[in-house]
């Protein structure tokens, strides 16, 4: 099959690429721009490992086209600790442990960045509702739920 | 999966080209269903039709007294999120809710759940319950589609070759409309419904008399189905509990579930008349305007 280019903005970063046109956002961001801390789980939309933003909401990068994503900006877990500083969410999660295997980690931390982007006081309900997508085979919810409040608790609710 | 990807700008363009490739073009909305079969080889296709550059299918309007119109390309989360359709169609916003999880809503469309034609697809109980009307477009012009004539199998739909939904549009209804949408799953997200319930109910003038009554069902027949014998109960009646508990009865009776991975066909006629019954009770709390929804 031909390929096509397809130009990419991730992270703020413009890629040229020339691509397959049946080829995923996922398999893209992995293997032509190197950005492999976005993760291959189930590839059918069920895990949330390989969770993106894209024009600032979250989606499954296995189930969008990346030659349809030319227009969009798209933020990946690299793009979340900015010149350096970790985002306060991986701050937070490293300090209460909330990492385990650290698979689900990327595409959960970038779960939880567009919920508190978009409410930054959340009830524990509104949490859990935006990890829904999001699975965690070590099962280690509970220590991300903690490290969630760590973050948002001094924010006025 | 391996495909020639076409990528119109404007509805027009994907008309045009839709024209040319019929069959041998699948279209592509938000891409939850259809990469998924792709990916699967449950589908083969020639060509992928991507509307992501079609933008202007993608809204949700609304005219006072009239109803509401949705491109067919409104995500499930858009539609969830917007402030006339949670005020207006509640039933049509729960159900949205509860597709997959927050990044499927994200990509996930109401067009491309009711093209997709599953018995299970959440959004089609609602459309159901507000007898939706479909605009079907092709390079000959429009047709408008009742949602009710629209199904004709488990993904099958009357669509043409050289069709494409272009927007659906609910009417408003004269009176207090109160309704909601339940569904079953093991758990609260990333299911497919088990059995999806929706029930609307009217009032006008009093309290206590429903003029109308509507009950459609979900994963409970090849089709999304309505519960017409069900719904005549309570037409034009004064509730009463043994009145809804009826209801719910002869709309498991309506139903033709079979047994599959999910449940059973017993377990599914059962959970019909539970969700029946409890949606029954909160749809008509929410058309006499109470906050408090019995359960």
């Amino acid at each position: 099959m031909k390929k096509i280019p397809v130009t990419l903005k991730v992270n703020g970063e413009s890629y040229d690429l020339m691509i397959a046109p049946y080829r995923t956002l996922l398999d893209v961001l992995r293997e032509e721009i190197q950005l492999t801390g976005t993760k291959k789980g189930c590839d059918v939309g069920d895990c949330g490992a390989c969770t993106v933003l894209l024009n600032g909401q979250p989606v499954n990068s296995c189930l969008v086209l990346a030659a349809t994503a030319q227009d969009a900006e798209i933020m990946t877990i690299e793009g979340l600790a900015q010149k350096g500083k970790l985002h306060p969410l991986q701050e937070a999660f490293v300090k209460e442990g909330a990492v385990q295997c650290g698979f689900c980690t990327p595409g959960i931390l970038i779960s939880l960045k567009a919920l508190l982007d978009k409410n930054p006081a959340p009830t524990m309900e509104e949490v859990k509702t935006a990890m829904a997508g999001n699975l965690c085979r070590c099962t280690g919810y509970s220590k991300m739920f903690k490290a969630v409040e760590s973050v948002t608790s001094g924010l006025g609710r | 999966m391996k495909f020639e990807l076409l990528q119109p700008r404007s509805l027009q363009e994907a008309l045009e080209m839709k024209k040319n490739y019929g069959d041998k073009a699948r279209v592509l909305a938000g891409g939850t269903d259809l990469l998924v079969l792709l990916k699967d080889q449950k589908l083969t296709a020639e060509a992928v039709m991507s509307l992501a550059g079609v933008r202007d299918l993608n809204f949700i309007r609304y005219e006072d007294g009239r109803g509401a119109t949705l491109g067919a390309l409104a995500t499930h989360g858009g539609v969830a999120a917007s402030p006339i359709i949670q005020q207006k169609f509640p039933d049509l916003a729960e159900a949205c809710s509860q597709v997959g999880a927050v990044q499927i809503q994200n990509l996930g469309t109401v067009g491309g759940n009711l093209c997709n034609a599953s018995p299970a697809a959440d959004v089609a109980p609602p459309f159901l319950l507000m007898d939706a009307v479909l605009t079907l477009a092709s390079t000959r012009g429009e047709r408008r589609v009742s949602i009710h004539d629209f199904f004709q199998g488990p993904r099958r739909t009357v669509l043409q070759a050289d069709e494409i939904l272009k927007e659906i549009f609910v009417p408003e209804v004269p009176g207090r409309r109160g309704a909601t949408y339940l569904k079953l799953g093991r758990r609260k997200a990333m299911e497919i419904a088990i059995v999806g319930i929706g029930v609307a109910i009217h009032l006008n003038g009093s309290d206590q008399v429903v003029s109308e009554c509507r009950i459609a069902m979900g994963s409970v027949a090849p089709t999304p189905v309505r519960a017409r014998r069900g719904e005549e109960i309570l037409r034009n009646q004064e509730v009463r509990d043994e009145l809804i508990e009826e209801v719910a009865v002869v709309a498991a009776e309506e139903a033709s579930p079979i047994s599959d991975v999910r449940a059973s066909r017993e377990y599914r006629l059962d959970m019909i008349r539970v969700l029946c019954r409890r949606a029954a009770r909160v749809a008509l709390a929410r058309a006499r305007g109470n906050k408090e929804e019995g359960l």
